[in-house]
């Protein structure tokens, strides 16, 4: 795994991304896709108190597929991708600090098998540079907004 | 309702199940276009309630069905909370586009008005940098926030008594020497604070309206939330609803009294350590382990005082009793969250 750092903040940038909502996305050598959430995102959302993962069944692009608990706020995780759940990283329930240890790791949260993946596999941000920039972006976008301190 | 309009409904006194159920449904309201709401109710008898998240096996199920307390898991986040006539609670619900993306400044941003409001009937309250409602460094509101749809609740309560002994005994607790601890550390850390329910909520429905720029106008149910209150009704109801997500064993055992404030427990066989934390440091420790023999009562009053990592350290000195009792210090360390 390649990681960079973009302005104080880890990216991995041979995954792909959801960058809107933090997600990040491994295809494995299976066809299996992994699910995690970004450096940025871990960060605006504060400490993180408890996590939870649809155990079964089918996600859908768009949809959530668990929620995270930080600072009392519970709120959805949302798919990058659609699929069938194959596993939770039930290390990551019993111990969210994990997630913050280890984003683009063992922090990860679910993997499924895709059944769209071609089409959705496009709709996020995949190329190393392009990956940094609009993490950039993200950054001085947060930073202009007031969301990460200067 | 005209475009502008911050909807106030005060449900007056509700049963337990309706003073969770009826706000779930304004958010799924809000979610679906009703405009931004402030509403308020006060439960008619006691009851228990759980966070989003958290195991059912923290509260004590057994003693709440012999004395009647029904149990109900909410959609915002905390940990388990005795509640009764003696609080009003209100909640704040507000389309997601109004609310800051960060989780901590849309909690803030959403409790500010409540705290003008707690000020406004005499009660100096503040917002503690760990996000707890306090006077000093008591805790004088129980908050909690979630994303329901497309809609951001902040619940709170204006608690006029309190009842910490019945609090007590709703939760699990592995020995009665650890309840009693536990109904001490809410009698030193929870203040109730008795003010006119009615005053509050007029000066809640001017903080918020004033802070969000609306007008507040009072309001009602949709037919649609009607609906969606009696799906929720039901689902409130359902064992499985109430389980919550499955969880594997918890490695530490812990609860929160307020914001770094716990009692916080680690075994290992016949190794056990628990020890009662505030602002990050040991304020009470109980050890035990065959080996320790006679030292246990100078590792007890050695690690007051101590963070838990320093307490790892001092245990060490030990011998091989203290490092498994250092080991269970680390693993509370790494496994407690705020």
């Amino acid at each position: 795994m390649t990681i960079r750092t973009v302005s104080g903040f880890a990216v991995a940038t041979d995954l792909a991304y959801d960058l809107e909502r933090h997600m990040w996305v491994s295809i494995r050598e299976s066809g299996v896709a992994r699910i995690g959430m970004d450096s940025l995102g871990l960060e605006t959302s504060g400490t993180l108190a408890q996590l939870s993962f649809r155990p079964e069944g089918e996600v859908t692009r768009g949809e959530p597929f668990g929620s995270l608990e930080a600072e009392k706020f519970v709120g959805p995780l949302v798919s990058p991708l659609s699929g069938r759940v194959l596993a939770v990283n039930e290390s990551a329930m019993a111990d969210p600090g994990l997630v913050e240890r280890d984003p683009y790791g063992e922090g990860w949260f679910i993997e499924i098998t895709p059944t769209r993946l071609a089409e959705e596999l496009s709709l996020l941000t995949n190329e190393a540079e392009t990956i940094v920039e609009q993490f950039g972006q993200k950054i001085r976008q947060y930073r202009i907004e007031g969301v990460l301190a200067e | 309702m005209s475009i502008g309009a911050l909807r106030v409904i005060d449900f007056g006194t509700v049963s337990p199940l309706r003073s969770q159920t009826l706000w779930h449904a304004v958010a799924h309201g809000v979610s679906a276009g009703a405009p931004p709401t402030l509403s308020l109710m006060q439960p008619d008898a006691p009851y228990v309630s759980i966070g989003f998240h958290r195991r059912l096996d923290e509260i004590d199920q057994k003693h709440c069905c012999r004395v009647g307390l029904p149990v109900y898991r909410r959609m915002v986040g905390g940990g388990p909370v005795y509640l009764d006539d003696g609080q009003l609670f209100f909640q704040i619900t507000l389309p997601l586009g109004m609310v800051p993306a960060v989780r901590a400044r849309a909690v803030r941003f959403a409790l500010d008005p409540a705290l003008e409001a707690f000020r406004a009937v005499g009660i100096d309250a503040s917002i503690e940098e760990a996000g707890d409602v306090v006077i000093g460094d008591r805790k004088i509101c129980g908050h909690g926030a979630g994303q329901i749809e497309q809609a951001v609740v902040v619940v709170g309560n204006l608690i006029t008594r309190f009842d910490h002994a019945a609090a007590a005994r709703t939760v699990n607790m592995p020995d009665r020497e650890t309840r009693g601890e536990f109904e001490a550390l809410m009698r030193r850390y929870l203040l109730p604070t008795p003010a006119d329910p009615d005053a509050f909520t007029a000066a809640a429905t001017r903080a918020y309206g004033a802070s969000l720029g609306l007008s507040p106008r009072i309001g009602r149910l949709s037919a649609y939330e009607e609906e969606k209150l009696a799906e929720i009704d039901d689902e409130f109801v359902e064992d499985e609803w109430l389980r919550g997500t499955p969880r594997g064993p918890a490695t530490v055992w812990q609860v929160k009294v307020k914001a770094g404030v716990f009692l916080l427990r680690a075994a290992d066989e016949a190794t056990q350590a628990q020890v009662s934390v505030a602002d990050g440091r040991i304020i009470r420790a109980r050890l035990s382990d065959p080996e320790l023999n006679g030292a246990t009562a100078a590792a007890h009053d050695g690690l007051v005082g101590l963070t838990l990592r320093q307490g790892r350290v001092a245990l060490s000195r030990l011998g091989p009793a203290g490092e498994r009792l250092g080991s269970l210090l680390h693993e509370i360390d790494r496994v407690v969250r705020p």
